[in-house]
C-alpha cells in the first residue's frame, strides 16, 4: 500500500494560538481512516489546512498528497489534484438548486459531456436528492444537505475525500445512512477516505484505522478494533 | 398626451441609466457582500473615457464604447486586487471598507476634475442629422441607443449570471466562498472578475448617458444616490430588482418633475422609497438584504 496523504510534524497556529502542535500521520490508498477527539482538539483546523482553506501563513511542517507537498497551495488547486473536502456544517450553496450544486461540484471538469451522466449516477446513489432536484440548497433538511455535500464532492471524481463531522446535527437514523454512503464510496468506488468525527462510536465502527487527537496532539492511534478495546479510549470517547 | 409621451421617454432614459448603476451595485453586493459606493464615480470615469475616445480622439462610437469597457474592467479588477483584497486580508471591518469606497470615490472624482477640468463636456452627436419621430415626439438617436443598449446589457448580464458556468461560480463564491474554493473555484480571481464586470456595467452607463446629459465630474455622484435608492427599492443585491427599482426611480423622478415640480422630485422619490420599505422591507424582489451577508 502506498501513502496517499502524509502529515509530517504538521503544526498550525493563528494569532499566537497553537491549534495543532506537531502531528504526523499517514493514510494509504484505499483506506478509510478517522480522526476522533473532543471539541477544540484541532481536528477541523487539520482538515481545513490539508485542503488549503486556512491562511497558509499559519502552517508549519509538511502535508504531502500523492508525493507532492501541498501545504502552500490554495484550496482550488488542491481540489484540482483530486482531493475533495466535505466541509463541517455542509456548506451547501444556499441559493442554488440541488442540481446546480452538483454542477458546481464538477466546476473543474473539462469533459462536459459526462457531467450529466455523473449527476444521474449521484441521483441513483442518493435517491432523496432526485426528489429535491429543483429545490434550493437552503430548503433541504440537514440529512439531505449532507448527502448533497458528499455527492457534490464526488462530482469532481476525487481520489480521496476528507469529511469534517459528517454526523453533525443529524438524527441518528440519518447518521447511519450517511455513514453507509461513505463506506459504499470507499468500497465500491475505491475512494480513500479520511474523516473527522465527534461521534466516536460510529467513527470507530465505520473506519479501518483511527487517530485520537487531544489538544493539538495525537495521543493514540491504531486499528479501530484496537482503539475500541483500549481502556483510555473507551473511557474518554465512548462514554463507558 | 404629448406631455405624457415626452415624460415617458425621458423617464425611460433616466430609468435605464439608474437601472445600470443599480445593477452594478447589486453585482458587487452579490459577489462580495460589499457596498460599492465608489461606483458612481467610476461611472463618471466611464463617461470621460468615452468622451476622450469618441470626441477627442475621433474613434467610432461603438469602438469607443468597447475600449471604455475594457479599460474600466481592468480598473475594477485592479481596485479589487489592489485595495479591497488588501483591506480584507488585514481584517478591516466591512464598515471601514464601505468608508474606503467613499474615499476612493472622492479621489476619483477629484482626479477626473484634475484631468478633464471642471467645465461640463459635451459629446459630439453620434449619428449627426438623424431625426427620429416617436409618437409625434422628436427623439435624439442617442436616447434610443442608450435605452436599447442598456436593455441589451441587462438581458446579457441576467443570462450570464444565471445560465453560464462562470456566472454561477460568481454567485456561488458570494454565497459561500469556502465551499466555492473547495469545489475548485479560484475565489480570489472570481472576486476580481466580479468587480471588473460591475465596473464595466457602470462605465457603460456613463458612456451611454454621456451623449444625452453633459459629462462633468459630478455626473455619477448626481445619479448615484438615486440609483442606490433604486437598488434598495428593488431588493438590494437582486439583479432583476435592481433594474425594476432603477426604472421606478427614473419614472417617479421624471413624472414628479413634469406634473408637480422639479423642486420636489428627490423629496418625493425618497419618501416613496421609505414608505415602500415600511410596507415591504425586503424590496420588490423580496431580497433579504443586509443581514444576509
Amino acid at each position: 500500500m502506498s501513502a496517499m496523504l502524509e502529515l509530517e510534524d504538521f503544526r498550525y497556529s493563528y494569532g499566537g494560538v497553537h491549534a495543532v502542535k506537531g502531528i504526523s500521520l499517514q493514510i494509504n490508498e484505499g483506506e478509510i481512516v478517522t480522526l476522533i477527539g473532543a471539541n477544540g482538539a484541532g481536528k477541523s483546523t487539520t482538515m481545513r489546512t490539508i485542503c488549503g482553506l486556512t491562511e497558509p501563513q499559519g502552517v508549519q511542517g509538511k502535508i504531502v498528497y500523492k508525493g507532492k507537498e501541498i501545504q502552500k497551495l490554495s484550496g482550488h488547486k488542491i481540489t484540482a489534484m483530486g482531493l475533495s473536502h466535505v466541509i463541517e456544517g455542509r456548506h451547501i450553496f444556499s441559493k442554488l438548486t440541488v442540481d446546480e450544486n452538483l454542477e458546481m461540484g464538477a466546476y473543474l471538469r473539462k469533459d462536459t459531456k459526462n457531467i450529466k451522466a455523473d449527476k444521474e449516477e449521484m441521483y441513483r446513489l442518493f435517491p432523496r436528492l432526485l426528489e429535491r432536484k429543483t429545490s434550493l440548497g437552503s430548503n433541504l433538511s440537514g440529512g439531505e444537505q449532507q448527502m448533497l455535500a458528499i455527492a457534490r464532492a464526488m462530482m469532481n471524481h476525487p481520489k480521496m475525500i476528507l469529511l469534517d463531522e459528517p454526523s453533525l446535527g443529524l438524527a441518528p437514523i440519518i447518521v447511519t445512512e450517511v455513514f453507509k454512503a461513505i463506506k459504499r464510496l470507499n468500497e465500491q468506488e475505491g475512494i480513500t477516505i479520511f474523516f473527522v468525527e465527534q461521534n466516536s462510536k460510529i467513527a470507530l465502527n465505520s473506519a479501518q484505522r483511527g487517530y485520537v487527537m487531544q489538544t493539538g496532539e495525537i495521543v493514540i492511534s491504531g486499528s479501530c478494533t484496537d482503539l475500541s478495546n483500549n481502556e483510555a479510549v473507551r473511557k474518554a470517547y465512548l462514554g463507558e | 398626451m404629448l406631455k405624457f409621451v415626452t415624460l415617458f421617454i425621458s423617464a425611460t432614459i433616466l430609468g435605464c441609466t439608474y437601472g445600470l448603476i443599480s445593477l452594478s451595485y447589486s453585482l458587487i453586493y452579490k459577489s462580495s457582500g460589499m457596498m460599492a459606493f465608489v461606483n458612481p464615480d467610476l461611472m463618471t470615469w466611464g463617461a470621460f473615457l468615452g468622451f476622450t475616445f469618441y470626441t477627442l480622439m475621433g474613434l467610432p462610437y461603438p469602438i469607443a464604447v468597447l475600449l471604455t469597457c475594457v479599460v474600466m474592467f481592468c480598473m475594477g479588477f485592479a481596485i479589487q486586487k489592489g485595495v479591497v483584497r488588501n483591506l480584507i486580508k488585514r481584517n478591516v471591518t466591512p464598515m471601514y471598507i464601505t468608508l474606503t469606497m467613499f474615499a476612493m470615490g472622492y479621489i476619483l472624482q477629484n482626479l477626473s476634475q484634475l484631468i478633464f477640468g471642471s467645465v461640463p463636456r459635451k459629446f459630439d452627436s453620434i449619428i449627426p442629422g438623424l431625426k427620429i419621430q416617436l409618437a409625434g415626439i422628436q427623439v435624439q438617436p442617442e436616447a434610443i441607443i442608450c435605452v436599447g443598449v442598456s436593455l441589451l446589457i441587462m438581458a446579457l448580464l441576467q443570462f450570464f449570471m444565471n445560465k453560464t458556468k462562470l456566472g454561477t461560480a460568481m454567485r456561488a463564491a458570494s454565497m459561500d466562498p469556502m465551499a466555492a474554493e473547495s469545489v475548485g473555484v479560484d475565489v480570489s480571481l472570481i472576486s476580481g472578475l466580479s468587480w471588473g464586470l460591475s465596473t464595466t456595467v457602470i462605465a457603460a452607463a456613463g458612456i451611454l448617458c454621456g451623449p444625452i446629459y453633459s459629462v462633468s465630474m459630478v455626473l455619477g455622484a448626481n445619479l448615484g444616490a438615486k440609483a442606490f435608492a433604486g437598488a434598495v427599492l428593488g431588493g438590494y443585491g437582486n439583479m432583476i430588482g435592481a433594474i425594476i427599482g432603477g426604472l421606478a426611480m427614473g419614472f417617479i423622478e421624471t413624472f414628479v418633475s413634469g406634473y408637480i415640480s422639479s423642486d420636489y422630485k428627490s423629496l418625493i422619490a425618497y419618501i416613496v422609497l421609505i414608505l415602500f420599505l415600511f410596507v415591504k422591507p425586503t424590496g420588490i424582489m423580496n431580497e433579504r438584504a443586509i443581514q444576509d451577508v
